[in-house]
């Protein structure tokens, strides 16, 4: 059985050999299926970050292996650069990487390196662009002259046009405001569905991933804390705690709710869905 | 990776070098460095390296931060002698062989060139390393404040010193996130020829460019808004004064700066 990303036994140190030297990955085990959506969490310098740049290879494990799609990275060269086309890499703050003269052109960066045609480029461009939801006029701007929310939206184009298998994404949502958040999120849901691409999203927002993710990956300094379904980690409020983290607040109204003694449900991740749960509690307790 | 070229090498520590009055320390860094210069023989230069031996005792800073340091120049070290020993004609002839020929004046000149080096190496890299980039601006800043009457802007290219330096790393750590971001991206940086090179930087020059002038936006309103206005009426959180240990190393630095005057006069020049 092959995986879409297999890591075994990786760790990865930053400025190796000196006093300054950081253990951002210990001994790593990890697999993610075919057509998951999975999400990392982890507080702030856990090495998400790090973790992920080593999907594509953009760092190199200093021990252990990195197996995209049933093939070891430290092969060769080229195995090397399929990768950075097979696992499509978006970054925290992506607006960052663009450059073009026009939102198009940027786009088209990606699948340019991929020495497609330009009717394939083309082709890749509108779709990538009508599915982040970038209006055809803003196509012909230039990228500096958008809007935050924009500029991010055609960043992650740039990555969804190379149509990687897998799809990876740093915190695709930070510093947006709670409109344009949500849209992110549920185009990301959406990208899943109509794709079937593997996808995995990095964030630190618990709701976030609950909302969205099948599987909610935990990193805590360097290492998987908890993996599993997202019900199964949320059940562990008091360990996510000691890890800087925390269940959603609707979460944790709930938990209290049951330790004070009232029969409800501890796996309420939406505001919507406990609020539906108390009007009801409220309801029967009336009549 | 790019994050490796240290820059601005402050070690920090309390020593007596550390603990001087930069404007002392820069102004004696200059003196001894034009000192390096007078010595005309082996004698003299001697003494100079004693007094370099001498600084980096008294700095604290391990010998292998100094070495580090020597390190850059080594190509420049083994060119000069290359050059000095096999151009340089005059005195015993130790070895010749069809055009090329080694003497005594090749050999000495290699050897007093490569040490003056050195020295002038380990004195320069000694004033950054016990001199933390901010004070180092500041100094100039003060030592060159009497040209205010011929109205230069000290302060502004002090300033803009200081904030230059402050923003290496910064710049650094961008550069890295641009590159990795293109890289994902399927940007070839590593192969290909000059040309395909050189067009490769463009998606990493432009947003660093575009970044940079945000950055320095965004800093020039974080300082309107924090009152600054140049360096009319501005007082400083840390005085610079001078004590008593500013006072006995220029006397030291004199007094080497004697032996080296009298060294020179009673032996016999060798360059
Ligand atoms: N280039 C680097 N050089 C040295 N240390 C680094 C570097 N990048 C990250 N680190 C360190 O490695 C650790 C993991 O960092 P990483 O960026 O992976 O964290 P993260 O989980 O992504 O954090 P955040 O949520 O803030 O993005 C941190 O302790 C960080 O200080
Ligand atoms: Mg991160």
């Amino acid at each position: 059985m092959t995986y879409p990303i297999e890591l075994r036994n990786v760790s990865y140190y930053y400025s190796p050999g000196t006093p300054l030297q950081v253990a951002a990955l210990k001994n790593i085990n990890l697999k993610i299926g075919e057509g998951e959506l999975a999400g990392i969490i982890g507080h702030t310098g856990s090495g998400k970050s790090t973790l992920i740049s080593h999907f594509n290879g953009l760092l190199r494990p200093v021990e252990g292996s990195v197996i995209i799609d049933g093939e070891d990275l430290a092969k060769d060269k080229e195995t090397l650069r399929a990768a950075r086309f097979k696992v499509g890499l978006c970054f925290q703050y992506p607006e960052a990487q663009l450059f073009e003269e026009t939102v198009a052109r940027d786009i088209a960066f990606g699948p340019k390196n991929m020495k497609l045609s330009d009717e394939e480029i083309n082709e890749r461009v509108k779709k990538a662009a009508e599915f982040v939801g970038l209006k055809p006029e803003l196509l012909e701007k230039s990228p500096f002259d958008l809007s935050g929310g924009e500029k991010r939206r055609a960043a992650i184009a740039g990555v969804m046009a190379m149509e990687p298998k897998v799809l990876v994404l740093d915190e695709p949502a930070a510093g947006l405001d709670p409109g344009g958040k949500n849209e992110i999120l549920s185009m990301i849901s959406e990208y899943k569905k109509r794709t079937g691409c593997t996808v995995v999203l990095v964030s630190h927002s618990m709701e976030d991933i609950a909302s969205v993710a099948d599987r909610v990956i935990v990193m805590n300094a360097g290492t998987i804390a908890m993996d599993g379904t997202v019900d199964e980690v949320f059940s562990h409020s008091a360990e996510l705690r000691s890890m800087g983290l925390n269940v959603p607040e609707i979460t944790r109204i709930f938990i209290r709710l049951r330790e004070l003694g009232y029969d409800v449900p501890a796996d309420v991740y939406s505001v919507e869905k406990g609020a539906q749960i108390l009007r009801e509690m409220i309801r029967r307790r009336s009549v | 990776m790019v994050r490796d070229i240290t820059f601005g090498q402050y070690y920090a520590g309390k020593s007596l070098l550390h603990r001087m009055d930069p404007r002392m320390k820069l102004i004696l860094t200059f003196g001894m460095i034009v000192a390096i210069f007078i010595c005309h023989n082996f004698y003299s230069l001697a003494l100079m390296a004693l007094f370099a031996a001498a600084a980096v005792v008294f700095s604290g800073v391990p010998a292998k931060m100094i070495l580090k340091s020597i390190k850059p120049v080594m190509v420049i070290l083994a060119f000069t002698a290359i050059l000095n020993i096999f151009y340089t004609k005059g005195g015993e002839t130790y070895f010749e062989w069809w055009k090329i020929s080694v003497t005594e004046k090749g050999v000495n000149t290699a050897l007093f060139t490569v040490i003056r080096i050195i020295v002038l190496v380990v004195i320069s890299s000694l004033l950054t390393y016990t001199t933390t980039p901010t004070m180092l601006t500041d100094a100039i800043e003060r030592l060159l404040s009497p040209l205010k009457i011929f109205h230069v802007k000290v302060h502004t290219l002090a300033m803009m010193m200081t904030l230059a330096l402050r923003f290496i790393p910064t710049l650094i750590e961008e550069i890295e996130r641009i590159m990795n971001a293109q890289k994902a991206r399927g940007a070839d940086l590593e192969s290909g020829g000059l040309i395909h090179r050189a067009k490769a930087l463009v998606p990493i020059f432009i947003p660093l460019m575009v970044s940079s002038f945000r950055r320095a936006y965004e800093l020039a309103f974080a300082m309107t808004c924090r009152c600054y206005t140049g360096g009319n009426g501005r007082t400083r959180m840390k005085q610079m004064k001078l004590h008593a240990r500013d006072f006995i190393t220029l006397f030291v630095c004199l007094a080497v700066v004697a032996g080296i005057i009298v060294l020179n006069h009673f032996f016999t020049r060798i360059i």
